[in-house]
């Protein structure tokens, strides 16, 4: 992992960049100084590389990495990573099932790659077992897992990170910040009259051109679905936000949603819930009073 | 229908799911710890004509845990200037031996003695460890250390506080313990003896060595304090105090003299000081802080006394004055009151019995004080914020000077003293 910086001025702010969550990363900070900007952005940073090391699925030296490979014994757990998990199980509970952190198993048959692999029923069906938040343990401090699961805090990690990273920023300034990681997005509140900040949404069609520019005050927006991660077959899309209880991926769903809300969990919440509500992914948006977009 | 009531639902429980996991976590952070907070200042004060000093402060304060903290700070003095003596002025040119015995200085006629050799440097170290002992409790310690040319200050203290009242009462008791020891240049003056001017005279060094008693001596000081702190409401917080000191040892001022004067006024005799070797010292204190909503006024006011027959009363105004953009201003008006003590004289008669006791220190005399002033404050980013402060000072000495002899019916002995304070302060 790249463990870089880069700090640039511009007009009456400071962009910082950095790479986490296999995202690019980016903080704006409406600061005067090169000194107090590199102070914020190292800030940002480090607490972004703490949280990927710390929830990342892809490490071996962490907490995610011993539980899922406890074989079946419990783990005591620390408080954030409780909080993590009390956070998850809410989500269970509200969506009937269908967000579930430990569907991640079902990577093992479906590899969303742009290809036309699509794996053979049986195979699915033979995952099913060690799926569901409902076979896990969970009495603060310990999890029990059983054998064969895993828990994956992917569909929530980086929501998470971008919303901390804000707090832990604001809690050593005052200054108009914004956190982007990979487009999902936390906005404090600008200095008086420097009115709202301009973001830019991508078209899932054409991945990198911005298809259109939203103006935020104060808020987050969070995307979920992914314009690059799909299996194509037989003239048929399949996204790869995947239904737990069938094993398949979700029907019909749009391609991607975008959702504002006072945080950036939440927005990356609802929007993942809005997914995984297929082509009724409008009305249950509708029914959340909250700001969004499709992209069909 | 039944969808749409229950994504309403799914909203709600989120938002409240969402905020519970940011809003504990945030706690939950390893940096709890917090960093040192560092604040800085220089503080320049001038009396016209007297003393100037000039002086850097340096204070740092770490939390730690669980309401723990520790504050450290250091005080570096820098005195340069001259400062009154005791002596009553006179038609002629006065020659006054150094504290030192080494070399004298000079006052022009009608003015004021003042003694110019008066320099000195200060640094000042002091520790405090706060924390709580349990939901109620909340005990603190510390200690000072600070030290001059000629002086020497060590003190330790402590204090307990309760919470009551769902914290919105507080009693607090608290003690401190100061030994200090004075080794001036020269040594310490025999109280009441005649100051010896060398004229040339060829036992000068012999009879300036008969004023003297011994190179230090020392003085100790308890003090003890009793507060209670009110919560009055959500904007207003009120605090009480009962403070008792008492001090023995040596108290005088080695510095300081008398003049004696004769029937036309001019002095006959310089004399040294002489107080009393213990004295008592009691205040009550009360002040008020209310939050208007930005502005926040803050008043005070001291009644003292001791049993040196000083009282006086203080009387301390602040409003901070809010401006726009993280900037305040804050007007200060303090008005300070004080009886004479009873050992007072702004000088001796030639021919009377010499009194137990007998200062001409203004600072025991009867005096008014006028302080005004302005602060000016910003927050920079990442919570620095820089602050100055000006400050002009008026003290009008008032004592009752009805039966002066002589010319000194026609002197000036009680001149104001006027000081001018500037300080800079950056917080990072």
């Amino acid at each position: 992992m790249t463990r870089l910086t880069r700090l640039e001025e511009a007009d009456g702010y400071w962009q910082g960049r950095f790479q986490a969550m296999a995202s690019p990363c980016e903080i704006f900070m409406e600061v005067d100084e090169a000194s107090s900007a590199n102070r914020l952005l190292q800030i940002a940073a480090d607490e972004a590389w703490r949280i990927e090391k710390k929830f990342s699925r892809y490490k071996k030296d962490n907490l995610v990495y011993r539980i899922n490979n406890s074989s079946g014994a419990p783990a005591k757990v620390d408080d954030e990573t409780a909080h993590l998990l009390d956070f998850a199980q809410q989500c269970w509970e509200l969506s009937d099932g269908l967000f579930d952190i430990t569907s991640g198993v079902l990577r093992r048959v479906w590899r969303f790659d742009g290809g036309s692999h699509i794996p053979d029923e049986a195979a699915v069906k033979a995952l099913l077992p060690y799926v569901g938040w409902q076979h896990v343990n969970w009495s603060r401090p310990f999890f029990t897992l059983p054998q064969g699961m895993e828990i994956d805090f992917g569909g929530i990690g980086k929501e998470y990170a971008v919303d901390r990273t804000l707090l832990c920023l604001q809690e050593v300034t005052d200054a108009g910040l914004l956190v982007n990681f990979g487009g999902d997005i936390h906005a404090g509140r600008r200095k008086k009259d420097a009115g709202a900040w301009s973001i830019g949404i991508e078209n899932p069609n054409q991945p990198d051109s911005a298809n259109g520019i939203l103006k935020i005050h104060q808020g987050a927006l969070a995307t979920s679905g992914d314009a690059r991660r799909f299996l194509l077959r037989d003239g048929k899309r399949y996204g790869h936000v995947m239904n737990p209880k069938t094993g398949w991926p979700i029907e019909n769903a749009p391609r991607s949603v975008t959702v504002a809300a006072d945080t950036c969990t939440e927005a990356g919440v609802l929007a993942t819930l809005a997914l995984l509500h297929g082509e009724d992914a409008e009305t249950f948006l509708k029914g959340q009073a909250v700001q969004y977009w499709l992209n069909d | 229908m039944q969808l749409k009531d229950k994504s309403k639902k799914i909203r709600r429980s989120l938002t409240a799911a969402t905020c519970s996991l940011l809003g504990i976590s945030t706690t939950d952070t390893p940096a709890e710890e917090g960093d040192w907070e560092f604040d800085s200042a220089v503080l320049y004060y001038s009396e016209v004509d007297r003393v100037s000093a000039i002086e850097p402060v340096i204070t740092a304060k770490r939390e730690f845990s669980d309401e723990k903290s520790l504050n450290l700070k250091l005080v570096f003095d820098a005195l340069t200037g001259a400062s009154a003596n005791g002596a009553t002025p006179s038609d002629q040119p006065q020659t006054f031996t150094k504290p030192s015995g080494e070399g004298s200085y000079t006052a022009s006629a009608n003015e004021t003695p003042l003694d110019d050799t008066f320099k000195d440097f200060r640094m000042a170290f002091s520790s405090q460890w706060d924390q709580p002992l349990n939901r109620d409790y909340k005990a603190s310690l510390g200690g000072n250390f600070s030290t001059e040319y000629d002086y020497l200050s060590l003190s330790v203290n402590g204090s307990l506080s309760r919470d009551f009242n769902k914290r919105n009462t507080t009693l607090s008791v608290g003690i401190s313990l100061a030994h200090d020891t004075i080794s001036p240049d020269g040594d310490l003056p025999v109280g009441f003896s005649s100051m010896v001017i060398d004229t040339g005279q060829a036992g000068f060094e012999d009879d300036f060595d008969a004023t003297r008693e011994g190179s230090e001596d020392t003085k100790t000081t308890l003090d003890l304090i009793f507060g209670l702190t009110q919560v009055i409401d959500q904007h207003t917080v009120m605090q009480l105090s009962y403070s008792i000191s008492d001090s023995s040892g040596y108290l005088t001022d080695p510095f300081k003299i008398l003049s004696v004067v004769g029937s036309d006024g001019r002095p006959v005799d310089y004399r040294y000081e002489k107080r009393p070797d213990s004295r008592n010292k009691q205040g009550l204190y009360w002040q008020t802080k209310h939050h208007f909503s930005k502005d926040i006024l803050d008043i005070s006011y001291r009644f003292f006394w001791d049993d040196w027959d000083i009282t006086s009363h203080t009387l301390d105004l602040r409003y901070r004055w809010m401006l726009g953009g993280q900037q305040y201003l804050e007007p200060h008006f303090r008005y300070y009151s004080q009886s004479e003590a009873d050992f007072y004289r702004r000088f001796l008669v030639d021919g009377d019995v010499l009194p137990d006791y007998a200062s001409a220190d203004y600072r025991l005399g009867e005096l008014t004080g006028i302080t005004l002033g302005l602060k000016y404050g910003f927050k920079l980013a990442n919570e620095q914020e820089l602050s100055m402060r000006l400050e002009y000072y008026l003290q009008s000495g008032d004592s009752p000077d009805g039966n002066a002899p002589g010319i000194l019916s026609d002197m000036e002995l009680f001149p104001d003293v006027e000081a001018i304070i500037l300080q800079f302060n950056y917080a990072f």
